[in-house]
């Protein structure tokens, strides 16, 4: 099992610790718990440790069109300093992995995979490189820590930080003197930032921003606060809502696909999925009673045929119901009755739109 | 390090048997349980006069992020739920062997025949 370079510091906070991709990582603090953690970035600020997502950068003259093949989204739309959410297909449409392309210049990115899947998308984009662009490993020279909530900007203005970027944007920043980069990306929900310092400084940053947080009343989050924060903003997870099997047309993730980009693994049987449907789609489940669905549920329509599965599912703290996403039939819409099989307990859930509770990232 | 109250009797299942009467018992899940779960969010409580048997299913409690059976500790029958926990589980996790207890059950015999954990033995087994 790998380690965040700050593993003493949750250790030393008797944080309940997981494995996740492989990396042992913190799920909850017992001074504050799951909810609590989520209330303070709803409400005012947390601080996650995220150093196990992957780091690769793609250095070279034609990066851009380079990982314009590999990817689905397309990189021209963003300049320099720029990121984009975009998603990496094998030739059958299936998710190799989604992840944050960051724009440095024309011929330098940076990217952040899921901790999983980063030996896969550095394996493909090693492999598919041509001559004069480099592809590399960085997972352990850098950490990741995500600053989220309203009180961000106050937090980092407090800090003497210049954060006035707008979403998805990012800068060269310093931290008490320490170099990090400052990025306007997250996965909450909230508006918020993600900061990169290298992998030696990531104690000092770590230290500075955690007692930030403490001093104005937030809290440092675990893992389990930060899937509440997704789920409810109905934000993919790979492994769930995106595996090799569930395309992006099939989970709703087609605005990160540009399917007028000339070309791109995986293109012609997206273009195909868009243009015929695909039977089956993700969609937003709300329960109308007090049941709260799980991973690889069974979902039946009212007469009780099987139309899908549960792909994750949790209990809202906004909206103190159960909530959850299923790749279903594509016949069922929005409004739609459906029923989860909850360990053998028939329960309603209606098909809602996405977020279930609104975003405030911008 | 999670608290065992001494005057209490325990499950390998980490529930606790408050003794009411020689023949009614208080039950809840301990300390233990309710940290390693987290933040309880639902409750499924056995049914008020039903029959439960030692060491079966009687009811679930779920977390933010799993969910856990509740296991009769004795056999015998339901006579007092806790139903406040239905609108604020949460209280599982602040007082678990307080405001958070969960069944009574009333057991037809003068005396428990179940075998119970003592505080010292449950404490060997969570350590």
């Amino acid at each position: 099992m790998k380690n965040s370079p700050i593993v003493g510091k949750h250790q030393g906070l008797s944080a309940k610790m997981a494995d996740f991709g492989g990396w042992l990582m913190p799920i909850e603090y017992p001074k504050t718990g799951a909810i609590e953690e989520y209330n303070s970035v709803r409400n005012s600020v947390g601080i996650f440790d995220v150093s196990h997502l992957g780091k690769v950068s793609v250095i070279g003259q034609g990066a851009t069109n380079f990982l314009n093949e590999q990817f689905t989204n397309d990189l021209s739309k963003i300049i320099d300093s720029q990121a984009q959410y975009t998603l990496m297909c094998n030739s059958k449409g299936g998710v190799i992995d989604d992840l944050i392309a960051y724009r440095n210049l024309d011929s330098d990115y940076f990217l952040i995979p899921n901790a999983a899947n980063t030996a896969s998308v550095f394996e493909v984009l090693k492999a598919n490189a041509p001559a004069g662009i480099s592809v590399e490993n960085l997972h352990e020279q850098f950490a990741v820590f995500a600053l989220q909530g309203p009180k961000s900007i106050e937090l980092l203005n407090s800090l003497g930080v210049d954060c006035s970027l707008d979403y998805m944007a990012f800068s060269k920043s310093k931290f008490d003197g320490t170099d990090a980069i400052l990025c306007r990306t997250g996965y909450t929900g909230e508006l918020g930032f993600e900061i990169i310092p290298t992998w030696q400084d990531a104690g000092k940053v770590w230290d500075l921003l955690f007692n930030s947080v403490v001093s104005l009343g937030g809290a440092v989050c675990g893992l389990g606060a930060r899937d509440l924060l997704r789920t409810e903003m109905g934000y993919p997870l790979h492994g769930h809502e995106l595996t090799l099997d569930i395309s992006p047309i099939q989970a709703s993730a087609s605005w990160a696909v540009d399917l007028n980009k000339s070309n791109f693994t995986g293109k012609q049987i997206l273009l195909d999925q868009k243009q015929n449907g695909t039977s089956h789609k993700l969609k937003a489940i709300l329960a109308t009673d007090r049941a709260i669905p799980r991973k690889d549920m069974q979902v039946k329509d009212q007469s009780g045929n099987l139309i899908g599965q549960v792909t994750s599912g949790t209990f809202s703290p906004s909206l103190k119901k159960g909530i959850g996403l299923a790749l279903i039939s594509s016949e069922i819409s929005k409004g739609d009755k459906v029923i989860v099989d909850v360990r053998g307990r028939d329960s309603v859930f209606e098909v809602v739109a996405l977020p279930f509770v609104p975003s405030r990232v911008r | 390090m999670s608290a065992v109250p001494e005057n209490l009797r325990y499950t390998k299942e980490h529930e606790w048997v408050e003794e009411l009467a020689p023949n009614k018992f208080r039950v809840g899940i301990t300390d233990y349980a309710q940290s390693a779960l987290g933040d309880i969010v639902y409750i499924q409580l056995p049914k008020l006069s039903s029959q439960v048997l030692a060491n079966s299913v009687c009811g679930e409690v779920e977390s933010t992020k799993s969910v856990s059976e509740i296991y009769a500790p004795i056999t015998g029958k339901v006579v007092s739920v806790n139903s406040s926990l239905e609108s604020n589980p949460e209280i599982i996790n602040t007082d678990p062997y307080g405001k958070g207890w969960i069944v009574e059950i009333e057991i037809s015999q003068a005396t428990l025949s179940e075998s119970l954990l003592s505080a010292a033995d449950y404490q060997n087994l969570t350590a």
